[in-house]
């Protein structure tokens, strides 16, 4: 029998031992990404097989089934975002009319894309996680991969595909819905002429190509996260629940952290003026 | 056929098996026995290459496929069926989509598929529910399913875990009766878990009695309840004393 | 015929909605009157509370964090235009205090302990413990409902608090590293010009999004029918209702205490 290791050493162990789980499912969350890469390329080269209309059958699951829920939440932030937007002005600069220009900018290039993103995180990402989760923990995973088939090909590369298709949609909709809403706020709440908040000279393209870069890159991280949440799913239900509540969390951390990235690289490209 | 060379499977810190060796020749038929968590189902993962062991080699017809990547195991794969102990349907194709599936999977057309599926469901009786999804099916019928699905590739080697778990005397009957039509007109190797000894005993023509991750026992099925080994005695006649650890 | 079709599945939607609804209703009812007078089990609620605090502090200030920096970030050309850097720390945390905090916590709460709370509750549901418990004449919502209830809308009050606080410091770190704003800059914009009402608009909008979370998963969570994609099921349809109750609250109390 050994002796207990001493405190230092155990103060130590308890440190790094999340560090180095957490080092761990990095990697493995990278191998997904890889893999589901690889994954497209096996599928759509040369010789590749692809389940027919999987990637249709999944933008319909990810995009039509979600459009209600961005279109109420987008609406109702936009309003009170706007609300909040010219209280501050009045407050700041007691002139009004900025607001359309600021709101714009910060719709497209910013809230559009990462609120609907947090919206389809808490949606999709738990779909992704629940389906794939419930797979693995009912065998049905090893069943395909004695098939001779890998549960990323099959899975994941079609929820991928149509979830950066879908995301973009379904962003510049709630984009569209978050600053109409806006708009019809400040207009009935502040009485700002709707033809200085609606004019269409004053999209500028860099704000257009910033608000799609993060579409894309989240549309890309929720079910790469969701999907490798799912594939890590043990036991049974419980299993599974803990697969979509990790799903929802990680995918949803990943917008914010990727916002904040991407934000300020935009930031520090146009230096110091969005 | 298929050979465990010292085989030893550690995951998540505990050890799920160590030193297994065996072989199992063409056309045998070998029965797992042992108690719960012992460790046979982990073992029939590792001969389907699910589970890559930790220390050992796997053997499959003369070739050392150990650590092989899921890509190069695909052929491999192509000549093992499984049954796995939950049936694993895909609960998004109905009958006939799940037991297809392995055909689809190597590219066959869809109308070679059909008269293929028709047949297979017939010879397990379950004719008529091609169009039933997964979950309308009873817990036998599921089974039934599963080796419809496992076989229809004409596999060289089935793995089968836990086919008759859950089921009643009657059904447990008809499913071995089913193996051994099987076997006996494909002269494919099979090996068997099970928790059910004595049907199982009708069916395998050899029994490993797998103890707390290893190996204790490995003889002919038919001196299986005259074993030597005082633990495989107890365990097959369901003894309360003994060696085995309650 | 389409416009059928649709209608149906329309109407459909709509029954489920009106069915959650007034299943979440009934919840709170019962919830309400278990708390008045207050008996529920003491331990349970202590258990619940360091479960559902301690353990979702991390991620909360990792995300009021970036929160905090991304509204500066944000407002950097406006800041730049007007060259009012002291500007900066006020728009920042006018924005932190009363939207971006509360609602941003209250998604990752909704994330990490809504839904587990919905898998919790859902697994327990599938596996009849709760039944279990009724038959030992336990009734579930005192034992269990109750002191989840109350433990989620304190720990989501005391998150936020400490968030819109994280997201402050956030905002002055990133003002520094990006923007070249000196600290005290940021602290005396925090200071000059955000209001204790301010902070209080978020608090109250937090105590009601920690009820909307907490009625919605205890819910979705004990009608849970199925297994183990039933409980994925449920789980996905907690953080949904969660979220959009989330936005239908901001929005009310925003108008309500304009």
């Amino acid at each position: 029998m050994s002796a207990a290791p001493s405190l230092p050493v155990r103060a130590l162990a308890a440190l790094g031992r999340p560090v180095v789980a957490a080092a761990r499912a990095t990697l493995e969350l990278w191998g997904v990404l890889i893999g589901t890469l690889a994954g497209i390329i096996r599928s759509y080269g040369k010789g590749g097989r692809r389940p027919r209309g999987a990637v249709l059958a999944q933008m319909y699951a990810i995009g039509n089934r979600s459009l209600v829920f961005v279109a109420v939440t987008l609406g109702f932030i936009g309003m009170v975002m706007m609300y909040q937007a010219c209280l501050q002005f009045s407050r700041a600069i007691g002139d009004l009319s900025q607001v359309g220009l600021q709101f714009l900018r910060l719709v497209v290039s910013d809230f559009g894309p990462t609120l609907t993103a947090m919206m389809l995180a808490t949606r999709v990402g738990a779909g992704i996680a629940a389906e794939i989760g419930s797979m693995k923990v009912t065998e049905q995973l090893d069943a395909l991969r004695m098939s001779g088939v890998l549960p990323i090909d099959y899975l994941l590369v079609p929820r991928f595909l149509a979830s950066i298709v879908m995301t973009v949609a379904l962003t510049i909709l709630g984009a569209a819905i978050m600053y109409g809403a806006g708009g019809l706020t400040a207009w009935l709440s502040f009485g700002v002429n709707p033809r200085t908040f609606f004019d269409p000279a004053m999209v500028q393209p860099r704000h257009l190509a910033l608000g799609l870069i993060k579409a894309v890159t989240y549309g890309a991280a929720i079910p790469i996260v969701s999907g490798f949440c799912g594939l890590r799913a043990r036991g049974s239900s419980e299993g599974v629940g803990w697969a979509t509540t990790a799903a929802v969390v990680g995918s949803s951390f990943a917008v914010i952290a990727l916002d904040f990235a991407l934000s300020v690289g935009a930031l520090w490209l146009f230096g110091g003026d969005l | 056929m298929i050979e465990l060379v010292d085989v030893g499977v550690e995951l998540g810190g505990a050890t799920l098996l160590r030193g297994v060796s065996l072989a199992v020749p063409a056309g045998a038929r070998l029965g797992v026995i042992g108690p719960a968590a012992a460790g046979k189902s982990v073992l029939v993962k590792v001969m389907a290459g699910l589970i890559p062991p930790t220390t050992g080699r796997l053997i499959i017809d003369g070739t050392d496929v150990t650590g092989w990547s899921e890509e190069k195991l695909a052929p491999v794969r192509a000549r093992i069926g499984m049954l796995f102990q939950n049936y694993a349907l895909y609960d998004f194709l109905d009958v006939a989509g799940n037991v297809g599936f392995p055909l689809a999977q190597r590219g066959l057309a869809a109308d070679a598929i059909g008269p293929r599926v028709l047949e297979r469901l017939r010879a397990v009786g379950l004719a008529g529910s091609e169009f039933k999804q997964p979950s309308q099916l009873s817990g036998g019928m599921k089974k039934r399913a599963g080796i419809a699905r496992a076989t229809i590739a004409a596999p060289e080697l089935v793995l089968y875990d836990e086919p008759t778990a859950g089921l009643d005397p009657v059904t447990t009957s008809k499913v071995y009766d089913l193996l051994r039509a099987d076997h006996d007109a494909s002269g494919a190797t099979a090996v068997a878990v099970s928790s059910d000894v004595a049907g199982l005993v009708t069916f395998v023509t050899d029994v490993v009695f797998v103890y707390r991750g290893q190996l204790a026992y490995q003889g002919p099925a038919a001196t299986l309840a005259d074993a030597p080994d005082p633990l495989v005695r107890q365990f097959v006649s369901g003894a309360l004393d003994g060696p085995l650890e309650a | 015929m389409i416009g059928e079709r649709t209608l149906t599945l329309l109407g459909a939607r709509a029954i489920a909605v009106t069915r959650e609804v007034g299943g979440i209703a009934l919840m709170t009812g019962q919830v309400l009157r278990a708390l008045l007078p207050p008996r529920l089990d003491g331990r349970e609620l202590v258990r619940n509370l360091h479960r559902m605090g301690n353990r979702s502090l991390p991620i909360v200030a990792l995300t009021a964090f970036f929160a905090g920096g991304l509204m500066v970030v944000q407002s950097a050309p406006f800041v730049k235009r007007l060259g009012a850097t002291s500007l900066a720390g006020w728009a920042a945390g006018y924005a932190v205090l009363r939207e971006i905090g509360p609602i941003l916590i209250g998604l990752m709460f909704s994330g990490r302990v809504g839904a587990n709370n919905t898998a919790e509750l859902g697994t327990m549901t599938v596996t009849e413990q709760l039944d279990g418990l009724r038959a030992l004449a336990i009734d579930p919502i005192r034992y269990l409902i109750v002191p989840r209830v109350l433990a989620m809308l304190i720990m989501l009050t005391a998150l936020t608090i400490i968030g819109d606080l994280v997201a402050l410091v956030g905002a002055a770190v990133v003002a520094y590293l990006v923007l070249d704003i000196d600290w005290r800059t940021m602290y005396f914009s925090f200071a000059d010009n955000l209001t204790p009402h301010d902070f209080f608009h978020g608090v109250y909008k937090s105590v009601a999004f920690g009820a909307a979370i907490a009625l919605t998963s205890c819910y979705f969570g004990v009608t849970v029918k199925g297994g183990a994609v039933g409980v994925g099921r449920a789980v996905n349809a907690a953080v949904v209702a969660a979220a959009v109750s989330i936005m239908l609250l901001d929005f009310f109390i925003t108008y309500a205490t304009a």
